[in-house]
């Protein structure tokens, strides 16, 4: 049998080779950190901090700000420079906390300490993932205790944790199941605990032969966990592909995981949970690959939340001569967000920067519709790019969204890739999509 | 670290497919058929691939330079439609038809609908059915070796055997790119390649052949199927023609349903039609239902139902468009039945006039069997015997047909006495250039056939008539030439036949 998969989907370039391996080099942030206060969807936090505070590494800085919200902590002890607004990868500005550290990373009081989660309640569970600030680690950002409360967690069937990593490039979920594969079982044994009816299943393309192999070996003894290696197709990581290959179900728009009996985790996340549960420690490092041609020596990184990207790229060595980047990434080339510059920080999210010397978007001309249909067979919500185009142009929205089911988009960019003509079909759904969202709001 | 760097929405990775390399598969595996149509039938046919090429790439370019549009050329897509609509006609047009066909199916086809992606027909068809209806005679006057002779679609439909291994390789009577072998080949390349998918080209295939088994009146015999499916541009149609994705279908069941439909109407249009151009028009004709095609089978993703008043909505455009063709389709229809009966009494009333005049006493015409051989562009159609009331022969009346004349070619009838006399001369089809060849009908030309006995006549200059020498319409050259040529073509017939 061959190993799972979707229906759609593309095979963009994987690259991987460029880091695969490589363990995480710790990094020591030098100069400032910048904790944004919107690094996860919903509300941003509350800052609960000011200007010369001095705050201890894993003390809160700022508290969430409703149900769906994070708290964040510092991940150094320093001095607050300032809370003010910082630049984003979006590229706008957000409120943020600025620290220097002082480089001592004195532990803020009861971290560390080793508890059995046997022992502690569900809602525990809940509360220390809460304070954690725990929040999606693949890119996504969703505060992840807001996903763990379930109105009905007996019907939860699968809890998924997520290893695909089909993003080009990107190897720091690889790594982490390299080096760290028994915290990431015992996470998802917690995770269990909270859904009595799951099952849980560790989700790795496979291309990932190691951590495959390293994952069933931690995973030996776990009876209720299994591992599922996928296919190697973009986009195997994403939500909906994942749970119609383990439950067979397919999302449709407005409904969650939860809907169809499943729970989805990053293996970051999951592991982050461990890390919290069992001993108290919340979310101040994570794993983040530096990757692209333009990178003199890209490799994989431990980095403190908040850390600048020019530090990272600094570690790798900077720029290779002649292949400074056209083009630097937060995340890989399929979903990540070009950047203006190195002035944004690390965030919990951000798993990857990529640097490119050519921008392969800029390289060919786009040219007219040829109505091959490759992006009709590509998408893999069965949806007809090619259609929705000609819709989206001529503003014929009430067929974008009723016949041709445009919402749906789950704007993965397989059509942009796969399109010979290079249009940029992915763009114009994502626009179309919000205009249609920003009319019905009136 | 550059100054400014690039910002563009995701992805910010392209895959290697390329109008330019969609179209690069396109004309590679047209090589395999380009390549065995110059063997086949010369080098000429090789500069008529040229020549419709440029021309093509040509008019795109001066067209947006004309209307101030970025220039399109460079996506090849003109070279391709060049070099189909080479490929789509016989080997011995003059080099003004490629031209014209290609400046018409990209300017008119293509540039004036919008350009690359906007045309509703093929261009490369659509010019060559804009070819068919001017330059009728050049264009179906399939020829191999420089001789003419009936394509082996048209010998299989009447009953005769065909030789498959040259259907494969070519090498027979029809267009340059009519190589089966090379066809198919570039077809499966198409296909391995991704250029185009399994779909289209076994759909029109499978529904043409199994139209073909059930109507064409012979059943599986191979000997039928076989030339059918392998001649008559079919090949062609299914991987090249009507795989053209601007004007068909995107989806997987749309394609499949085009498919059958562009099959079904070949099949039709061999079984009832004239068997040379069905395969053009069938494929213009889907061309013509492929977007609505798509319109029927746009995906619903899991989940969904497509809303009350969507569905309502769909069949409204194809119902009015089925309506409008099933009206027109019944009217011409209804012409030809009532008319077809007439039409052909009054042809055959205007034959009878012909040989009673140039076979001057006769009572009754008996229609003697033809022998075989028929070479060169002239053709023997009829031979009739003259009889008087005793049953003695009178003379002959031989109908010839020309399809070398100006226009369209003519037919006319030749009065020849038992002793080699020719009569005279009777046009039963003439529609040459009003004023200079049609003047070949005039009284004034035809009398100089009129009473004499020589084995041939030749076309002259300012000598009397009576001794063979013909004097040529002034300015008409041409149609005299074919005149002359026919009446030989009699008198060489009589000579070998019936003297």
């Amino acid at each position: 049998m061959g190993d799972l998969t979707f229906r759609g989907g593309v095979h963009p370039e994987q690259r991987k080779e460029l880091t695969a391996g490589k363990p995480f080099f710790p990094l020591r942030p030098e100069g400032e950190l910048v904790f944004l206060t919107n690094q996860h969807i919903g509300k941003p936090a509350e800052p609960v901090v000011a200007k010369g505070d001095y705050v201890l590494a894993g003390q809160r800085i700022a508290q969430a700000s409703g149900f769906v919200s994070a708290n964040i902590v510092s991940s150094v002890s320093g001095t607050v420079k300032a809370v003010e607004p910082r630049p984003t990868a979006a590229g706008g500005m957000a409120q943020a906390i600025v620290i220097v550290p002082d480089g001592k990373d004195t532990l803020a009081q009861g971290i560390g300490q080793p508890t059995d989660y046997k022992r502690l309640s569900n809602q525990e569970i809940l509360d220390r993932v809460k304070n954690a600030g725990i929040v999606g680690m693949g890119g996504a950002g969703f505060p992840t205790h807001v996903k763990l409360t379930v109105k009905e967690p007996e019907k939860i069937r699968y809890v998924i944790a997520n290893g695909a990593e089909c993003e080009p490039y990107i190897t720091c979920d690889d790594q982490l199941m390299r080096s760290h594969p028994a915290e990431i079982a015992e996470g998802l044994e917690i995770l269990l605990r909270l859904f009595p009816q799951a099952r849980g299943v560790v989700c790795i393309e496979n291309n990932k032969p190691q951590a495959i192999a390293a994952m069933e070996n931690a995973c030996r003894g776990h009876e209720k966990i299994s591992v599922l290696p996928l296919k190697t197709k973009y986009p195997q990581g994403g939500e909906r592909a994942l749970i119609s290959v383990v439950a067979g179900r397919h999302l449709r728009l407005g409904m969650l995981p939860a809907d169809a009996g499943c729970v989805v985790d990053n293996v970051a996340t999951v592991r982050a949970v461990y890390r919290a549960v069992c001993f108290n420690e919340p979310l101040m490092e994570r794993g983040v690959t530096v990757s692209g041609d333009s990178v003199e020596n890209p490799g994989n990184f431990w980095v403190k939340i908040g850390t600048g990207s020019q530090e990272l790229v600094d570690a790798c060595g900077g720029w290779k001569e002649g292949l400074e980047p056209e083009k630097i990434l937060s995340g890989g080339p399929m979903m990540g967000i070009a950047l203006s510059g190195l002035d944004v920080p690390v965030c919990k999210n951000n798993n990857a920067i990529t640097a490119l010397p050519v921008d392969p978007v800029a390289e060919e001309p786009v040219t007219a519709c040829l109505r091959c249909g490759r992006c009709n067979r590509v998408c893999p919500l069965g949806l007809s790019p090619q259609l929705m185009q000609v819709a989206a142009q001529r503003r014929d929205y009430e067929r974008y969204e009723k016949r041709l089911f445009g919402l749906e988009c789950i704007a993965c960019g397989c059509c942009s890739y796969i399109c010979p003509a290079k249009r940029p079909l992915m763009q114009l759904f994502k626009v179309t999509k919000a205009e249609i969202m920003a009319a019905k709001k009136k | 670290m550059r100054e400014l760097l690039h910002l563009s929405s995701a992805p910010h990775d392209r895959g290697s497919l390329s109008t330019k390399t969609v179209m690069r598969d396109v004309l590679l595996a047209l090589l395999p058929t380009a390549v065995l149509g110059i063997w086949a039938h010369g080098w000429y046919a090789g500069f008529i691939m040229l020549v419709s090429i440029a021309a093509a790439v040509v008019t795109e370019y001066l067209f947006n330079l004309a209307t101030k549009r970025g220039n399109t050329i460079g996506d090849a897509s003109a070279v391709v439609t060049g070099l189909l609509l080479a490929l789509t006609l016989p080997a011995q047009v003059p080099v003004y038809v490629p031209v014209l066909g290609a400046v018409f199916a990209i300017l008119v086809v293509k540039c004036l609908f919008g350009g690359l992606g906007h045309n509703i027909m093929n261009p490369a068809l659509a010019g060559r059915s804009f070819l068919l209806i001017s330059f009728g005679a050049s264009m179906t006057g399939y020829t191999l070796d420089g001789v003419s002779a009936a394509t082996p679609l048209a010998e299989a439909a009447a009953g005769r055997s065909v030789d498959v291994v040259a259907m494969a390789l070519g090498n027979t009577s029809g267009v340059i790119g009519s190589s089966a072998l090379g066809l198919l080949a570039g077809g499966i390349y198409l296909l391995l390649s991704r250029g185009i998918t399994w779909e289209i080209p076994t759909a029109t295939i499978g529904s043409a052949a199994a139209f073909l088994a059930l109507f064409g009146g012979h059943g599986l015999d191979p000997a039928y199927l076989v030339p059918q499916l392998l001649g008559g541009g079919l090949l062609m149609a299914a991987f090249f023609m009507a795989t053209d994705p601007v004007t068909g279908p995107s989806t997987t069941k749309g394609q499949l349903l085009y498919g059958a439909l562009t099959g079904v109407l070949i099949g039709l249009f061999r079984v009832k039609g004239n068997a040379a151009d069905s395969t053009t028009y069938a494929v213009l004709l889907a061309n013509l239902f492929g977007n609505l095609i798509d319109e029927l089978f746009i995906p619903v993703p899991y989940g969904f139902r497509i809303p009350k008043e969507f569905k309502k909505a769909i069949p409204k455009p194809v119902s009015i468009l089925l309506v409008i063709t099933l009206i027109a389709g019944a009217v011409l229809s209804g012409v030809y039945v009532t008319t077809s009966d007439r039409i052909a009494r009054n042809s055959e009333r205007a034959n009878q006039a012909a040989y009673r005049s140039v076979v001057p006493g006769a009572e009754s015409f008996r229609s003697l069997e033809l022998a075989q051989e028929t070479a060169g562009t002239t053709q023997i159609q009829k031979v009739l015997a003259g009889l008087d009331g005793s049953g003695q022969t009178l003379g002959y009346a031989i109908a010839v047909h020309n399809s070398q004349s100006y226009d369209g070619g003519l037919t006319l009838v030749v009065g020849i006495l038992p002793d080699g006399t020719v009569t005279g001369i009777h046009f039963t089809e003439l529609h040459e250039t009003a004023g200079m060849g049609m003047r070949c009908g005039e009284p004034e030309f035809t009398r100089q056939f009129e009473n004499v006995n020589v084995p041939a006549f030749a076309l002259g200059k300012g000598t009397a008539g009576g001794h063979g020498t013909i004097d040529s319409v002034a300015g008409a050259t041409v149609s005299s030439t074919a005149v002359v040529d026919a009446v030989n073509a009699a008198l060489a017939y009589f000579a070998a036949n019936l003297k």
